[in-house]
């Protein structure tokens, strides 16, 4: 059973003589241990497909099945649960809560969903890796896009989540930082058998990937 | 509360000016309500002290104390028990070496009578002679003393203070206690009257020939105590319900202006209760500092103004201010509640 399917994914955005499909019958599979690369340019649909597959948006049509669960089978409250407990999405758009310091998007993770985080050394570690161990009491504000990227990256990793979902989380990054980050989930897929999927333009992240995707014009191919 | 708190925390400004708002719109009230309140109670403070139930007076008197006289032939067709009592009343002006005038309520009451019995002292003692008299304590602050005598309206005699009463005031003005002779001298009234009318403790006294009326409706009808009240209570309710609708305006405004971190934070799957949870609390947080604060600020006023400003407080009509305050910052922070609920993550998910 693969950890995240898409199966014949359909999405129409507008109506009637401005409808525009971006997404137009996307089949996927991403599987656990495995970190799968979706690569396509700007506009190409990489973040409505992302944010359909941790169930953000729903699909015109077609259906989404996580962990052998179909999404759209779900209670808005039990997709919530889902997502909290088994999805970790790293946002394009950073997403940190402003008023809360870098510590705090943590503790905030810990109110929310009390057990199965990262332990307070493996936190540590993850800071360390990523090079923001410093910035520990800053607030988003307060942080370069750089760093504000790497929060966001370890934030979604902190949930301990089964599936990782990131969307362009290297777009900010120098190619050190790249190659950091492009291992950190390439090991996290193989050491803690994690279904990674990370859409991108950043052909520097090929490397560490398992499997390659290439989006265009609506239609997702395996390379 | 952990989100209510660190947003209040980061955002000191502009939750300062809202809990601000809140004080400043509570304190109004309050002080309002304080005032209003105060100068009800001047006008049946010494009625109040005596805890009676019904009153009679002249048929003819149209429900008014000062209105009416009770000849003794009327008097002696009413047997009195010990929970009834005479009560004379006229308005004077009291003068004393030195002082300045005061206008005030003469009021004659028989020593071996109810009204006596429960009367309270605060300094001195009852009066126990005709020349004597004890006096709302008001008259203290105006430089009267104990042992002063004074003069009531132009008649000749002198009156010796020889006590004072707290809070004994009737239509605002002060009270001076003495005898129903000397009620008598100053109305210019002979012996053939006994007192302007009757009170009693029990409810279901009557009094033959006379009019008997409840003390409820007595104070209504004491000139210009219902007109006063309506036009407080308009005030107050007025500036109650305006004062709800601005916070609950503020509390709606500021929940909208926090969708976009409301959108971040589905993003990240915290969950929609999570959310309204927070908004609920944190309006709770803002309001009750500002009643707090606001409360505070009334006390630290009661204790400054001058005595002679009618100022009290009744634990109903401030629970009810309070309450309906809280009450609409909850409402106006969860007005939102649908659009919290509905928050789309995807608005801030970027290109
Ligand atoms: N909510 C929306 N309403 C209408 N069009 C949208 C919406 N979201 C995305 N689009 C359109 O879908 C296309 C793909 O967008 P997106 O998935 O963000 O692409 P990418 O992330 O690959 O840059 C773009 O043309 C964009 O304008
Ligand atoms: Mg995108």
């Amino acid at each position: 059973m693969p950890a995240l399917a898409l199966q014949h994914v359909k999405k129409v955005f507008g109506h009637a003589t401005n409808e525009v499909t971006v997404l137009n019958d996307i089949n996927f599979e991403a599987a656990s241990g495995e970190v799968s690369l979706v690569i396509g340019p700007s506009g190409s649909g990489k973040s409505t497909f992302l944010t359909i597959a941790g169930g953000i948006q729903t699909p015109t049509s077609g259906s989404v099945v996580v962990q052998g669960q179909a999404l759209n089978a779900l209670s808005g409250k039990d997709r919530d649960a889902l997502r909290l407990n088994r999805i970790g999405f790293v946002l394009q758009a950073y997403n940190l809560v402003p008023y809360l310091t870098v510590r705090d998007q943590f503790t905030l993770v810990d109110r929310v969903k009390p057990a199965d985080n990262l332990n307070e050394s493996a936190l540590r570690h993850l800071l360390e890796q990523l090079g923001i161990a410093a910035l520990i009491d800053q607030y988003p504000a307060e942080l370069s896009g750089g760093q504000t990227q790497r929060v966001a990256i370890a934030r979604a990793l902190y949930q301990n989540p089964d599936i990782v979902l990131a969307d362009e989380p290297t777009a900010a990054l120098d190619s050190a930082r790249v190659k950091v980050v492009g291992q950190l989930l390439h090991d996290l897929a193989k050491t803690h058998n994690k279904a990674i999927v990370v859409v991108t333009h950043d052909l520097r992240l090929q490397e560490f990937a398992d499997r390659t995707y290439a989006i265009m014009d609506g239609q997702m191919t395996l390379n | 509360m952990f989100l209510a708190l660190r947003e209040i925390r980061h955002e000191k400004l502009r939750y300062g000016l809202i809990i601000g708002m809140i004080v400043l719109v509570s304190y109004l009230v309050f002080i309002l309500s304080g005032l209003a309140y105060g100068l009800a109670q001047q006008n049946t403070q010494a009625i109040s002290s005596w805890r009676v139930d019904k009153i009679a007076l002249n048929k003819d008197a149209n429900d008014s104390l000062s209105q009416s006289v009770i000849t003794k032939q009327d008097a002696d067709k009413v047997k009195l028990t010990e929970h009834e009592a005479y009560l004379g009343q006229t308005g004077v002006v009291a003068k004393a070496k030195g002082q300045a005038k005061l206008s005030a309520q003469f009021l004659g009451i028989d020593r071996t009578q109810l009204i006596y019995r429960r009367l309270r002292v605060t300094a001195g003692h009852k009066p126990t002679k005709a020349n004597q008299i004890l006096v709302d304590d008001s008259f203290q602050d105006n430089g009267y003393r104990l042992g002063d005598k004074v003069t009531l309206n132009a008649a000749d005699g002198q009156y010796r203070i020889v006590g004072f009463t707290h809070n004994a005031k009737l239509s605002v003005a002060p009270v001076i206690y003495g005898s129903l002779g000397t009620w008598r001298t100053l109305s210019h009234l002979t012996a053939d009257f006994q007192a302007s009318g009757i009170v009693s403790t029990q409810t279901n006294f009557k009094a033959k020939g006379l009019s008997t009326l409840s003390m409820n409706k007595f104070i209504n009808k004491l000139p210009g105590y219902s007109a006063q009240n309506t036009t407080f209570s308009f005030m107050i309710g007025f500036l109650m319900v305006i004062a709800m609708v601005v916070i609950a305006v503020f509390l709606y405004i500021l929940t909208m202006q926090k969708l976009p971190n409301y959108a971040v934070l589905r993003a990240q799957g915290i969950p929609a209760k999570v959310l309204v949870t927070t908004t609920v609390t944190q309006a709770l947080l803002l309001v009750i500092a500002g009643l707090v604060i606001g409360a505070g600020l009334t006390l630290a006023t009661v204790l400054t103004v001058p005595t002679g400003v009618p100022m009290s407080f009744n634990l109903p009509l401030l629970s009810a201010a309070t309450g309906g305050i809280l009450l609409t910052g909850v409402v106006g922070a969860l007005i939102p509640v649908k659009v919290i609920l509905n928050v789309d993550p995807v608005s801030v998910m970027g290109g």
